[in-house]
């Protein structure tokens, strides 16, 4: 009878890993990578969106009440429809002030930060550029502090995180030798964007934003920035339009058709397209894409 | 020239200290603890068929008198809403909030109006409790039903859906009291909430003694006294999940508490109310995105409400009366908004009242049918801090005081601009 019981409560103490939130799905990817069988991530964006605009569904807060850590971008990227949730959900684990949570933004060195932050400017973020996990360099900074953060939230299987670490970043920086091999003739081109969300991407791999389809961050197009773009574009001969998945491609598919410039998609996260299921496609078809 | 010296002397020693002491290097600074601070700025811009004197004088029959966004009766501080013809300052929002300690946070919301300043919320929220508890105190908007909790700038059309202003006022349940909120450790979300409230609702609730000898010196002082505060209480229950992307928020919500209600200062027709009262609500929202910009929002609410206990009014021969009375009413709103992308919505809404019993000394006093109200707008948003909307409503739910339907066609043309701090909304 003693051993049925053990037999049945096996299973929970097998079962009785950490439940972590993350905001954006790279960060559940590397999580799940440092973590393996010792986590059980959950994503509450979805990657084919727009990781600024989020809806705050109840469902999210059902998850956020039940987990035991939060993982975070940061850089404000968040900041429209995470601060409810953590909010709703009451979770003492998950406010900004508990050992387990964790602002990844403060681990990285933020490109273009505003001299002046004023909203006549668009809807800047104050601590510069959020998107800097498209720099497959700040991937791997990301990684080891998520290995010390799992080491401080579980020191028992300390051991585990480190030889996960270990193995991830051995095999990550093998594929960053690739990467950088594809993306070496790519060096000094110039390209347009919607928004500047390959800012980190373009500084890893030498590549000149020279424009954005919206006029200033989070404003629409507008025909006169477009007109002046056009101009520009045949001044500038950029290769490409590097274009997020999210935003509609009118005004990119206009501006190519004026300039026979070319559209490229370029996803942003794990899940923006079909084909990108984990971190390495990700970075395999960016790098990939500008032919 | 020794002034001259002087000066340039006092000047450089004032640039030197501005130099060596940059402002978070100063000794006691508190700079970094200033709380996160937005404004906001709701003014809208009415063109009613009706004028401002004669709305005054309409009425639902047998559920309230005066509407449209201005106040029944009574001067007070708080704010109203489209409330003239012409240009209206409907009021400037001021938001603080900040952590307390690791324990709560504290939200301040104040309305500045040409009435005066009110406090509209302030209220610390626990953050410490864990096991999906979370406790709240202060002023606040209660979370029965799904609009109440939402400020007048956060709903989708520019006036509040009939049913809730005619049942509970502009402001519905906005009240002093304890909130506490339990979710479940359930992968679908469900929500439990309860509250106490000292029940101050002019329109249903309130508690304080009414002075019945305003209506008649004949009146019996003793026969609405206060009822002993607080005296409302509310409970819901909310539930929510996802079909791909669609969200579906279903909750149901209950109030009771007593109700004083006083027209004793009334212009005309002084009366009062003194008895019990229960409110129950329904409530369900089905959004469907369908990309990070693009929805399609449905959302619908029923209100029923069950009043009971004695009117006070002087009857044609100016004889004081207090028959018994008896309300069971029931409305509901429907409203389907389309987000065509971040720039522009578009939406429309039903109003109706479908019960509207009232019964005096156990006698049903006859009430008109098809108490009724459409709205359509259409908004334009330049940014997040930034929305124009343009409104029209038909109201066919008011009669003047020799029972005649009087048809309101409004246009009202919204503003609501805000600064400072990024706010962030619930679903």
């Amino acid at each position: 009878m003693k051993h049925f019981l053990l037999f049945l409560l096996l299973p929970l103490t097998l079962l009785a890993h950490m439940n972590i939130a993350v905001s954006y799905p790279y960060i559940g990817a590397i999580t799940k990578a440092i973590g393996g069988d010792h986590v059980d991530t959950v994503v509450l964006a979805k990657g084919n969106w727009d990781p600024h605009f989020v809806v705050p569904r109840p469902s999210l807060i059902a998850k956020m009440r039940s987990a035991d850590a939060l993982i975070m971008n940061g850089g404000q990227l968040e900041i429209g429809w995470l601060p409810p949730l953590i909010n709703r959900a009451a979770n003492p684990k998950t406010q900004t002030n508990a050992k387990s949570f964790l602002n990844l933004s403060h681990n990285v060195v933020l490109l273009h930060k505003p001299q002046n932050v004023d909203r006549s400017g668009g809807d800047v973020h104050p601590d510069g550029n959020p998107h800097f996990h498209l720099n497959p360099a700040n991937i791997l900074v990301l990684a080891k502090r998520i290995e010390e953060f799992l080491i401080s939230l579980d020191g028992e299987h300390r051991t585990i995180y480190e030889d996960n670490y270990a193995a991830f970043s051995a095999e990550w920086t093998k594929n960053m030798e690739v990467w950088k091999d594809t993306m070496a003739d790519k060096r000094g081109k110039k390209v347009i964007q919607y928004h500047d969300n390959l800012a980190y991407f373009n500084d890893a791999y030498g590549l000149q934003s020279v424009g954005t389809i919206e006029p200033l961050p989070g404003i629409p197009p507008s025909s006169r920035h477009t007109l002046e773009l056009i101009q520009l574009i045949e001044r500038e001969k950029p290769c490409c339009v590097l274009h997020d998945v999210y935003h509609s491609t009118k005004t990119a598919e206009f501006i190519s058709e004026k300039t026979g410039i070319k559209v490229i998609l370029m996803p942003h996260d794990i899940g923006a397209l079909e084909s990108i299921e984990d971190l390495k496609s990700l970075f395999d078809y960016l790098t990939g894409a500008i032919k | 020239m020794k002034k001259i010296l002087l000066a340039t002397a006092l000047c450089a020693t004032l640039i030197h200290a501005a130099d060596v002491l940059p402002v978070e290097k100063r000794t006691f600074e508190q700079s970094k603890y200033i709380p996160d601070i937005s404004l906001v700025m709701d003014a809208s811009y009415v063109s009613r068929s009706v004028s401002d004197d004669a709305i005054a004088h309409l009425e639902v029959p047998g559920v309230v008198h005066g509407l449209l966004g201005s106040h029944a009766h009574g001067e007070h501080a708080h704010s109203t809403y489209n409330a003239e013809n012409g240009f209206n300052l409907n009021y400037a929002e001021l938001v603080l909030s900040s952590s307390v300690d690791p324990f709560f946070t504290m939200d301040g919301i104040f309305h500045f109006s040409p009435n005066g300043v009110a406090i509209e919320e302030l209220y610390f929220t626990s953050t410490a409790l864990g096991n999906g508890l979370r406790a709240k105190g202060g002023k606040f908007n209660s979370n029965f039903g799904y609009l109440n909790e939402q400020h007048h700038h956060a709903w989708d059309f520019a006036d509040m859906p009939l049913v809730y202003e005619a049942f509970l006022g502009m402001h519905g349940i906005n009240e002093t009291g304890l909130q506490i909120q339990w979710t479940a450790p359930t992968s679908t979300y469900l929500m439990f909430g309860a509250e106490v409230l000292q029940g101050d609702n002019e329109q249903m609730f309130g508690n304080s003694t009414i002075d019945l000898t305003a209506i008649n010196a004949a009146a019996d002082p003793a026969q609405a006294e206060y009822e002993k505060a607080p005296s409302m209480f509310v409970g819901y229950i909310k539930t929510s999940f996802d079909i791909e992307d669609t969200t579906i928020l279903a909750g149901l919500s209950y109030a009771q508490g007593s109700s004083r209600i006083d027209h004793t200062e009334d212009d005309e027709n002084k009366h009062a109310f003194s008895g019990d009262s229960k409110l129950y609500g329904a409530d369900l929202v089905i959004k469907h995105s369908f990309d990070s910009y693009s929805s399609l929002k449905w959302q619908s609410e029923y209100l029923y409400r069950d009043m009971d206990g004695v009117q006070y009014a002087n009857n044609v021969s100016d004889v004081f009366v207090s028959p018994d009375m008896a309300k069971k009413q029931a409305g509901l709103y429907s409203q389907l908004i389309y987000a065509y992308d971040r720039s522009w919505r578009t939406g429309i809404r039903y109003d109706a009242f479908i019960q509207n019993d009232v019964e005096k000394d156990g006698v049903t006093v006859a009430q008109p049918s098809g108490l009724e109200k459409y709205s359509v707008m259409a908004e334009y948003s330049t940014s997040e801090f930034a929305r124009f909307r343009l409104q029209y409503d038909h109201n066919n739910a008011m009669f003047d005081e020799a029972g005649q339907r009087q048809s309101i066609d409004s246009v009202i043309l919204q503003a609501n601009i805000s600064i400072g701090a990024h706010g962030a909304h619930s679903f």
